[in-house]
């Protein structure tokens, strides 16, 4: 287990992550959740740029301050997904599903197909897979205009 | 709200900038002329998307970010925005290279050891970027400019998968193009539908309207015998007109039912034709239920709706309309009261078909996912067995079917809502006919005879309207199972074959792989530049760690994928110049995946030899150490295997699938893991086969005991997609590099159990 006396992180000039471990000299490390979908903070790997693991984190939040904010970051950006706040319209042609929505305030579209596939519900958040393999999420379905929800929940099964 | 970017989502084209996008970098101070690449990214450092332009030219490398905004206005220019163009001179990067991260990606370049990271993007410009990398690497690698020029013109070729567009005809026009085929008897059963129809219609007439008008409203001027007379004409007038209708009912019923199994049995072929020709990838991407569901239960649906509800319709659709004719030729003020009802049941049919096909898509998703619960639990039972996992299995079923149920109960509760209301427009409307038609008969607008017949065709148009309003629902569940049908006839297959593919009957078996480069998905290299020559009839045997790229070079020789850049020639010929049957029938593969067919063991021996005589199947099984052990079973070579059939252990069905390659006879024979199923003793006596099997043929055995390797000529060592040792099984020993530490590492555990050499 890596914990806040064996592994120091800090970010180099160019913003890449380093990680110091057992006192070894600091090299690029990346974070790699082990349940990135429902708990992206708990046993967290750090492993090197070749996949190579250096070893667990248990819990992020056992690392304080500045060191937090930097493992938080990097999950962040490894795992970074846009999150749709509306969706204008889903139409069906062929199979295949035009997706209008609504991104940070920006219309997006995108292609879907397979629906069962590529739209899973976690609980209350949903994750739609567009044919490029980009993911986009909905955090929480019921906080989504009511008119959005209807528009997707035939396909929630 | 900004406007939309119209770009997001689509693919761009790599290259040279389009003018509008050249224009505004010139703008903003770019020289243009002399850029080499280019493409379009859609997202900045922050994870927004915005449109981020990246080119170079022999100076330097241009990224900016900014916006193209595309005018609703055909043919007008787009509006592109640039924020700042950013420079970084060619010489300080030494190369690029893509980072993917789970749902985006960035573009970093080196400079001596350090890295910088540059954009960021979306995985729909994964392909342009890899292939934008790709050009500038190889520029500062001192290819020349023309030739990267060229790649990009090969990039930009039209992708004969995406060439040919879909057809976007209708569903409907595509189902009923099936029938173009029975066309003479679609046209009498269209007729026997209409005349039928006019039958039906024409009885209040003759019946109703005539016995009130001619006989009931004039009883003093028809002597007795007359009225006798009149009435029995009448009867039988009603009586041939009903005893028509219902032979030609029963003759297009007849004939429809003699055409369209025919139809769908041409849809089942269509579809089953239309995924054997899909590549492998095709399979792997999607799940047994859900292909079993399309061939059989989304053809099954169709089936019923064209054989029950087509001719129904046509027959509903024209009695509707005669009806109006009849009702216009009587009164046309009480006819446009009836046609208000018209737009009124247009939206509810509109609206409901939408929900009805969504409820359909839900059911059909949840029965397709309690199908695979169940075709998952057949055939993983002795791992379901041995880890004790019943229960669980019971719950996965339980949760899946009740996911099922509640899609069956919302879909029941919708048709329970819907159907009265559509009675209920009827019902309203026919009763104020009755009274406005009963005021006009008072004033003497109107006979009572056409009152009362008026209110028997109100009662009619019930009756195709009830119909009509109930078939919507099946007609969204055909449509639905119809949409699904067309996605995989329009799946455009991977491989495909060039229309000048060449016939090479006559293989001598020796293969060039060079500069090879393949990925499964982009910026995720498994192959990388890999270089590698086979003699005819040689024996290459390849060795590495798993995922290091055995089994994809194996399955891009036999050409199941084809590769990203580079080649693979056989006899000097691209194997994609190749024809594909001469691949398939020259190449053969004994892979760690092993598969039989539905039938016996002597006709899965001979699937690649349907004519193989007793005698070769016996050698070929000979050859392969399975003789013996099919010999032990009751019924020897017709003990039915694969689905539903007997038990085989791993060897057995391995050795089973070796004697289907002996007998295909190939010139290059690529054995992948074909012994690692087997035990020591068995594995020697296949040893021994293949030994005499290799003789005249090319092989490639892929393995990883080492020791099966002793007879190859050469050995290549894989690791990351790259050859990192090549020589002869003796010469790999004395170089003491990673081959000789697989061996002493092997022997070591093999001597632990006292197996070792």
């Amino acid at each position: 287990m890596l914990t806040e006396s064996n592994c120091i992180f800090k970010k180099n000039e160019n913003g890449f992550l380093l990680a110091e471990i057992d006192g070894k000299q600091a090299s690029r490390v990346k974070i790699v959740c082990t349940q990135p979908l429902t708990r992206p903070y708990e046993y967290v790997s750090v492993m090197s740029m070749d996949d190579e693991e250096y070893g667990i984190i248990e819990n992020v939040s056992d690392f304080d301050g500045e060191q937090r904010r930097l493992i938080e970051e990097d999950i962040r950006q490894r795992y970074f997904c846009p999150v749709i706040s509306e969706i204008s319209s889903i139409k069906d042609k062929m199979g295949n599903f035009y997706f209008d929505v609504v991104i940070n305030g920006r219309k997006k579209n995108f292609l879907v197909r397979d629906l069962t596939k590529n739209i899973r519900q976690y609980s209350n958040s949903i994750m739609i897979i567009d044919t490029d393999g980009n993911r986009y999420m909905i955090d929480d379905i019921n906080a989504v205009p009511k008119k959005s929800r209807r528009k997707l929940q035939p396909y929630l099964y | 709200m900004p406007p939309s970017v119209p770009m997001f989502g689509k693919k761009r084209k790599n290259g040279v900038f389009p003018k509008h996008i050249l224009s505004a970098l010139e703008k903003c101070g770019l020289k243009t002329e002399n850029l080499i690449y280019s493409a379009v990214t859609d997202m900045n450092d922050n994870g927004e998307f915005c449109d981020t332009f990246i080119c170079f030219d022999d100076k330097g490398l241009y990224v900016a970010n900014g916006n193209v905004d595309v005018p609703s206005k055909k043919g007008a220019e787009p509006f592109v925005t640039v924020d700042k163009i950013e420079s970084f001179p060619i010489d300080a990067i030494d190369e690029g290279y893509i980072e993917k991260f789970v749902s985006t990606a960035r573009l970093v370049y080196k400079k001596s050891e350090e890295e910088f990271p540059l954009i960021r993007f979306s995985y729909a410009c994964l392909e342009d970027m890899d292939a934008f990398v790709y050009a500038f690497n190889s520029f500062k690698n001192g290819v020349p400019v023309e030739e990267i020029k060229a790649e990009k013109e090969n990039g930009e070729e039209d992708n004969p998968f995406e060439k040919k567009k879909r057809r976007d005809r209708g569903i409907v026009f595509r189902l009923l193009a099936f029938y173009k085929k029975y066309i003479l008897i679609v046209l009498v059963v269209t007729v026997a539908i209409g005349a039928g129809a006019v039958f039906q219609l024409l009885v209040p007439q003759v019946g109703t309207r005539a016995l009130f008008d001619k006989i009931i409203s004039n009883p003093n001027h028809l002597s007795q015998l007359d009225l006798v007379k009149s009435l029995g004409i009448l009867v039988a007038e009603i009586f041939f007109l009903k005893l028509f209708k219902v032979i030609l009912d029963s003759g297009h019923q007849f004939l429809m039912a003699s055409i369209t199994p025919k139809v769908v049995y041409d849809i089942k072929i269509r579809i089953f034709t239309a995924m054997q020709k899909q590549s492998v990838s095709f399979y792997t991407s999607k799940q047994t239920g859900f292909l079993m569901q399309r061939v059989t239960g989304d053809a099954r649906h169709i089936y019923w709706f064209l054989i029950n509800d087509l001719p129904d319709i046509i027959v509903n659709v024209l009695m509707v309309a005669g009806i109006f004719v009849i009702m216009f030729n009587m009164s046309w003020k009480l006819s446009l009261l009836v046609l208000t009802i018209i737009p009124i049941l247009i939206a509810v049919i509109k609206g409901s078909e939408k929900m009805f096909h969504r409820l359909h898509h839900a059911h059909w998703a949840t029965n397709s996912n309690v199908s695979s619960i169940v075709s998952d639990n057949i055939n993983g039972q002795r791992v379901i067995k041995a880890f004790c996992k019943e229960n669980f299995e019971s719950k996965r079923f339980r949760k899946a079917s009740e996911e099922l149920r509640k899609a069956e109960v919302k879909l029941a509760k919708r048709e329970a809502t819907i159907f009265p209301l559509f009675q209920a427009v009827v019902h309203i409307v026919s009763t104020v006919i009755f009274a406005w038609g009963s005021i006009l008969a008072v004033k003497g607008e109107i006979s009572i005879g056409s009152v009362l017949s008026f209110i028997v065709y109100v009662e009619m148009i019930q009756q195709p309207i009830n119909f009509l309003s109930g078939v919507v629902n099946r007609w969204a569940r055909c449509m639905d199972s119809a949409t699904r049908m067309f996605e995989i006839m329009d799946a455009q297959p991977q491989i495909t074959e060039k229309e000048n593919a060449v016939s090479m009957e006559n293989m001598a078996g020796s293969i060039d792989l060079s500069e090879l480069e393949f990925e499964y998905e982009p910026a995720r290299p498994i192959l990388k530049n890999l270089n590698l020559h086979v003699e005819a009839g040689e024996m290459l045997g390849i060795v590495g760690k798993t995922g290091a790229g055995k089994t994809t070079i194996a399955s891009l020789i036999a050409r199941l994928y084809d590769p990203k850049r580079g080649s693979v020639k056989i006899d000097g010929v691209d194997v994609c110049d190749i024809k594909l049957h001469e691949i398939h029938t020259n190449v053969g593969m004994v892979s760690q995946d092993i598969f039989l067919f539905m039938g016996s063991i002597a006709d899965n021996i001979r699937y690649a030899k349907p004519d193989a005589t007793m005698d070769e199947v016996i050698s070929a099984a000979k050859a392969a150490a399975a003789h013996e052990f099919i010999m032990k079973l009751p019924d020897a070579y017709e003990t039915r295997v694969g689905s539903g059939g007997r038990d085989l252990s791993g060897g057995e069905r391995q050795r089973i699938s070796i004697a289907r390659t002996i007998i295909q006879n190939p010139k290059i024979l690529i054995l992948d893991e074909a012994t690692a199923a087997m035990d020591t003793q068995t594995e020697a006596r296949i040893q021994q086969s293949i030994s005499k099997l290799k003789d005249g043929r090319t092989t490639i055995a892929i393995a990883h005991r080492l020791s099966t390797l002793r007879e190859a000529d050469h050995l290549a060592v894989i690791e990351n997609g790259e050859i990192v040792e090549y020589g002869t099984y003796n010469e790999l020993l004395t170089q003491q590099g990673q081959f000789y530490t697989l061996y002493k590492i092997q022997n070591k555990a093999l001597n632990a159990i006292g197996i070792g050499e």
